[in-house]
């Protein structure tokens, strides 16, 4: 659980002595030194989604049919596709979509698995059965599958994605959660607020609620990762974000063996994004899980 | 033991039918039918009458409870009915792909296997070392490289190098075995190493787990050798989360691979399930789903057994 930490910086708020303590940023840093390199990436990653329109070199979408197949080289770092469409730029606007859909998708369905996985373990008895024989069903279908058969029914666009990535993250956020929520409404503090006439809701919000912060947490980047395959997956099939919005999974799809000969550039680039991306989410996730709780290893 | 493993089975068959209710309803959510997919889509102008005739001829126009209860007795009798799309018996349009799905499934996790059992162990064995550190190297970036990019890559080589593309028909086993072996091993690899990134990570640390037991420290102070702590007594305790991630992973495998099979040009369960969707071929979509569901449910099972099984001190009431 989170209680080291929030020792240290009690103790570096009150004691002299604080002063050579780091900043617990400073100490996970050194103590994870891949999780600083995730973060960090991430980071770096958000920042250039954010600011793709100035950093980009050229426009992502605009088709320019004189600069078709160019090579990698000074006037396109990452050279050129079948359109003309210069691929860093394409990468550089890619990485909003991705983001985008993977923060969006898997802040909703942690919070939502979150709160119905506390709520599941709170109450107990027949809720708790239901709840988790529908945790069940859902459960057993591969989780592309699930996403598929949503975007189906509400059809592609990103929205649509979100909300079908969410829903697939759900069942599995809940069975996280609840584990976690089950040892929490045992504990004393629980059962003091009820001694006291806390309501149900009093106690599920305001004190369960929190202390599933952890697992939460290390979820959520895991989450994060996994979306980002799924955006590109299902893009790459056709069922996610349409052309001629820049995805890093749609730069793929066809790209990779139609203009192999010409254009091998074309499908080596944005699967080094897709990689390097869902590689920074999960070590930052490996270290946020072992220095917030090591029994959550999986 | 013989109890619980009753108990357990007939435990599925709730789960399968309300996945089934599930399935069903999901299905006809999706908006347009079959008939308006084929007729109308065409451009050509066809009557109202002719539509009601098709969706008549497909039993559409019955009431959903009667279709429902329609695909249950035929269930019950295990007959999957006929696809909407192509009219042949769901049955035989499934076995088909299922061949080469369970035999992609099953190289895949022989590969992983052989992988990430020997790596798992010594990466926990030779913990903190550069051993360790290439190890978890190799997992880390086994979880984040796409198998369907991989799969790109691969292709990519094959045909710059070797003039090699992916054979658009599949052959069979036992028609030719060299090019059977010859067409899987490359998308079993491209998945494979995934899975075993998965299953090495999990034995690291199961054996991590183990070897700090006291029975081992036991062992070595009786003196014996290594190969013998480390296979008899560490693996085999530290292999059951090991098995439960090979058995669903190996679930998954058989309807997961929806991109890889794309990528390769395999027309497998994956492939299958895509084109069902986007035909709104109903009758096969349940099939499929319910399919994919059991494979998974039924995997979940055979785990537990195992479980049990291989872990006397786990008993079963």
């Amino acid at each position: 659980m989170a209680r080291p930490v929030a020792v240290d910086t009690v103790s570096a708020a009150v004691l002299p002595l604080a002063a050579v303590r780091p900043h617990p940023l400073r100490r996970f840093a050194r103590r994870y030194p891949l999780g600083a390199a995730g973060t960090f990436l991430i980071v770096a990653m958000l920042l250039l989604g954010i600011f793709a329109n100035r950093v980009a070199p050229y426009d992502p979408v605009a088709a320019d049919f004189g600069a078709m197949f160019i090579r990698p080289g000074p006037g396109h770092w990452f050279g050129t596709d079948a359109f003309g469409r210069d691929v860093l730029s394409r990468l550089l606007f890619g990485a909003r979509t991705a983001l985008v859909i993977g923060f969006a998708s898997s802040i909703i369905g942690a919070t939502i698995g979150a709160v119905v996985g506390v709520i599941s373990a709170y109450f107990g008895g027949t809720t708790d059965l239901v709840l988790q024989r529908l945790v069940d069903i859902l459960i057993s279908f591969p989780i592309i599958i699930l996403a598929m058969a949503i975007v189906a029914i509400l059809g592609t666009g990103t929205i649509n994605l979100i909300v079908a990535i969410a829903l697939s993250f759900i069942p599995r956020a809940e069975r996280v959660v609840r584990a976690s929520a089950l040892a929490i409404r045992a504990t004393v503090y629980v059962e003091a607020a009820r001694a006291i006439g806390a309501g149900h809701w009093r106690i599920i919000f305001r004190h369960m609620f929190p202390n599933v912060g952890a697992p939460y947490l290390v979820m959520l980047t895991a989450f994060l990762g996994q979306a980002i395959l799924l955006e590109a997956s299902l893009s790459f099939l056709g069922l996610g974000v349409s052309e001629p919005t820049p995805a890093w999974g749609l730069m793929l799809s066809g790209a990779a063996v139609n203009f192999a000969r010409q254009a091998p550039w074309m499908a080596v680039f944005p699967g080094l994004a897709i990689s390097i991306a869902v590689l920074a989410f999960n070590v930052l996730g490996d270290a946020l899980r072992d220095a917030l709780d090591p029994r959550l290893r999986t | 033991m013989s109890r619980y493993v009753v108990t357990r089975f007939l435990l599925m068959i709730p789960t399968l039918l309300a996945v089934a209710v599930l399935i069903f309803l999901l299905v006809r959510v999706v908006p347009g039918d079959i008939v308006e997919l084929r007729l109308v889509s065409g451009g050509t102008y066809v009557t109202k009458d002719v539509i009601q005739a098709e969706r008549a001829r497909l039993g559409l126009n019955k009431p959903i409870w009667n279709q429902f209860v329609d695909w249950m007795v035929g269930l019950v009798r295990l007959d999957f009915g006929v696809s909407m799309w192509s009219g042949d018996k769901i049955t035989h349009e499934i076995a088909i792909r299922l061949q080469l799905s369970l035999e992609l499934a099953i190289l895949a996790t022989i590969i992983a296997t052989v992988l990430a059992i020997p790596l798992g162990t010594l990466a926990a064995v030779r913990r903190g070392t550069w051993i360790d550190q290439a190890v978890q190297l190799f997992s880390v970036a086994g979880l984040a490289v796409p198998s369907f990019w991989l799969g790109i890559l691969m292709i990519l080589f094959f045909l710059t190098y070797f003039d090699w593309l992916p054979p658009l028909t599949f052959t069979p086993l036992w028609k030719n075995p060299a090019a059977n072996l010859a067409q899987l091993i490359w998308p079993a690899l491209a998945v494979g190493y995934r899975y075993s990134a998965v299953a090495a990570r999990m034995t690291r640390s199961a054996m991590l787990e183990v070897l700090r037991e006291d029975y081992i420290r036991t062992a070595w102070s009786k003196g014996l050798n290594q190969p013998v702590i480390l296979w008899r007594h560490a693996l085999r305790n530290a292999l059951l989360p090991v098995t439960t991630v090979i058995g669903l992973e190996f679930a998954f495998l058989i309807g997961g691979l929806v991109v890889t099979e794309q990528v390769f040009n395999l027309n497998g369960i994956g492939k299958l399930i895509v084109d069902a969707i986007s035909h709104r071929d109903y009758t096969l979509i349940q099939g499929l789903m319910l399919l994919v569901a059991a494979g998974y449910i039924l995997a979940n099972f055979i785990v537990d057994i195992v479980y049990a099984w291989l872990d006397p001190r786990i008993s079963y009431g």
